[in-house]
């Protein structure tokens, strides 16, 4: 087994392990020889949401190598936390003692402990060379247990609607979280979306006109069916308002955001990572609906 | 399904209480200032409406919001939409409001649902000159568009007027409001907006029914000490202190007969006004010179020394932050008055009337502290 590659685009590396470490301390981290597929599937996670998603390696990673006995796939399971302090320490910023030149993210073994073995090479504002090197600690997946890992089944969406800003939805989301556990989320393919919550005290819906409808699913499946329908009937599904929330949270990497809502059984939402003609990858988030008697 | 069956019903009868404002800043700030307690008591008049909020039967916080704060309001009297509800007999004022209770918390919350309602510590109202020009006319047309009620319109001089604004908020965007109440009953419905082409956000929040809360009337013939002054000089003080004190002491001795105007302080060293707070790590006292920028009007007839609880009179510093002026009184049996001067936006172009806040406290029994 071996990998080695260099990190390139190591800001965008950093947001997207952001917005996963928001979601889930542990995840896991699918190498392939393209795609780099982050997995969130945890039960223990609170409301339910799961991100799988698929991230192009160019346009993360440069010289990168890859070789295994399972096809050329490496699967691992680490601790979000740690990657995102890792990452954190390689991206330049500002605050940063020392300018990043190089970035080599390898597998390695150290102590008989696998490790994803991160070294950064860069140069203080002296001009002096500085190495840092960051050991995660990771755990392989056996190729039976990667088989087991299965992404969640839903049916064909009934609406797909690309979703404003998530920096513009996450305050009026926040101002709903304390208010609500639940929160509605309504669509139709005529660009309206409405979030909602209902309590003793208070109604809140705040609705969107002007939003793009995309049929992207329908185009490949039969063209026939998205004209027999209204196209201002409204799709709900009731999500948990902290999980949407911490959807949200990838506000950091995201550029466009399309929502599919399945009624009244979940909610995906496809977080393209980079312009969406030439997407560098794409979270998906899957938030499962709550059913809760009215 | 159950909203058409209301808003046939809101068809009927005027609702009691509309109003729209298209930047809700101000008002927002006004019900901060009294968000201590969530929940509060709504008076709506003519003029304007009261919020009250009280707190251990011992403060109380009254916002004063006019009427002309917002760009359109008009109020139809409960009882004269039910004649049914015969209550010729009661005295006219009684019968003028209606008032219910309200989470005033997530009143503001609502308010503020797009982030641009401005934050609590972004009130500035103090620091003067830094005004803001804020988003002209025309965006608020759209949302008066449907309007046929034209009685108690105040924004019929509207678009001359260029509007400023005190506080210096980050965001340029503010947030229009549109308010209604149907009635006893009914909830209090909101629809706010940021821009025409933003989303537009509807709130219904359940209102309760007023219950009798506390009464401390202040008399103006028992005050006996009465001070103006600056709120700057005031917060300066109160934020000095140790969150720690548990006691606030208010002091204060009739000026000097000779020396009213004069710049330095009498002799004897008797202070006019003193601060003084006590806690477990130690006191801090804090003596007002005798100087008419500092104190604007400072009255007392004899010298008095009154303590309050100090996380009451804390409560207070939301409002004082965004306050220009304060003026403080004090009766003989130690109620403390305190209202603060919040300053409107549009005074500076217009004759209306800065809205207020008044906090009442009751002293600490001397024998039991």
């Amino acid at each position: 087994m071996r990998f080695r590659a260099t990190i390139e685009n190591v800001n965008t590396f950093f947001r997207i392990i952001q917005a996963i470490e928001k979601l889930q301390k542990k995840c896991i981290i699918k190498f392939g020889e393209d795609v780099m597929s982050i997995i969130c599937n945890s039960e223990a996670n609170e409301g339910g949401i799961q991100v799988w998603s698929q991230i192009k390696v160019d346009s993360l990673f440069t010289s990168y190598r890859i070789q295994s006995n399972a096809s050329n796939v490496i699967t691992m399971a680490l601790s979000s936390e740690a990657l995102l302090a890792t990452l954190k320490s390689a991206s330049t910023s500002s605050k940063s003692a020392y300018e990043t030149e190089e970035i080599v993210m390898k597998l390695a073994k150290k102590n008989d402990q696998a490790v994803l073995s991160f070294e950064i090479s860069g140069m203080t504002r002296q001009g002096r060379k500085v190495r840092v090197a960051h050991d995660v600690k990771i755990e392989v997946m056996k190729p039976a247990d990667v088989a087991n890992l299965k992404e969640p089944m839903c049916p064909e969406p009934d609406v797909h609607i690309i979703l404003p800003p998530l920096q513009k939805l996450r305050p009026i989301v926040e101002r709903l979280r304390p208010m609500s556990d639940f929160l509605a989320v309504r669509a139709n393919n005529n660009g309206r979306l409405q979030l909602s919550i209902r309590t003793d005290t208070v109604n809140v819906d705040t609705e969107w006109k002007n939003c793009k409808n995309t049929n992207k699913a329908s185009t490949a499946s039969q063209d026939t069916e998205p004209d027999s329908r209204d196209p201002d009937e409204l799709f709900s599904v009731l999500v948990s308002t902290k999980s949407f929330f911490k959807f949200l949270n990838s506000h950091v990497v995201s550029t466009t955001t399309i929502a599919c809502i399945c009624q009244n059984h979940c909610m995906i939402l496809y977080v393209y990572v980079g312009d969406l003609a030439d997407a560098g990858g794409v979270l998906t988030f899957y938030i499962p609906g709550q059913l809760i008697d009215e | 399904m159950s909203q058409n069956g209301d808003e046939q019903e809101e068809a009927q009868l005027p609702p009691v209480l509309k109003a729209s404002v298209h930047d809700v800043r101000y008002f927002a700030a006004l019900l901060r200032g009294v968000n201590f307690v969530n929940r509060a008591t709504v008076t709506i008049a003519k003029t304007g409406f009261v919020v009250v909020v009280e707190e251990a039967r011992t403060l109380l916080g009254t916002a004063y919001i006019f009427a002309d704060i917002f760009d359109e309001y008009t109020y139809n009297s409960e009882s004269a939409a039910a004649p049914q509800n015969s209550q010729t007999s009661e005295p006219e004022e009684e019968e003028a409001n209606s008032a219910f209770e309200i989470p005033l918390n997530t009143l503001i919350e609502c308010l503020n649902i797009f982030g641009t309602a401005g934050s609590s510590g972004a009130g500035t109202g103090a620091a003067t000159g830094k005004y803001k020009k804020w988003k002209r006319a025309g965006d608020d047309s759209d949302q008066e568009g449907d309007e046929d009620n034209g009685q108690g319109r105040r924004s019929s001089n509207g678009g001359a007027r260029g509007i400023e604004h005190y506080f210096g908020n980050a965001s340029d965007k503010a947030t229009g409001m549109r308010m209604s109440y149907a009635g006893s009953g009914f909830p209090l419905t909101l629809l706010i907006a940021e821009d025409a082409a933003g989303p537009t956000t509807t709130c219904e929040i359940t209102t309760y029914e007023a219950e009798p809360h506390l009464q401390l009337p202040f008399e103006s013939d028992r005050i006996v000490l009465k001070i103006i002054l600056k709120s700057s000089w005031l917060r300066d003080a109160l934020s000095e202190l140790d969150p720690s004190c548990d006691k606030l002491t208010f002091i204060g001795n009739p000026p000097p007969a000779a020396a009213t105007n004069g710049k330095q302080r009498a002799a004897n060293g008797t202070p006019m006004l003193r601060i003084q707070a006590a806690g477990t790590f130690g006191s801090t006292e804090m003596d007002y010179p005798n100087d008419r920028d500092v104190l604007e009007s400072f009255e007392c007839t004899r010298p008095v020394s009154f303590s309050y609880r100090f996380g009451h009179i804390s409560r207070t510093l939301r409002a004082l932050q965004s306050s220009t002026k304060t003026s403080l009184r004090i009766d003989d049996e130690g109620l403390l008055s305190l209202q603060f001067l919040m300053p409107s936006p549009k005074a500076k172009t217009e004759a209306a009337t800065d809205a207020f806040i008044e906090f009442r406290c009751l002293a600490l029994d001397d024998e039991l502290v």
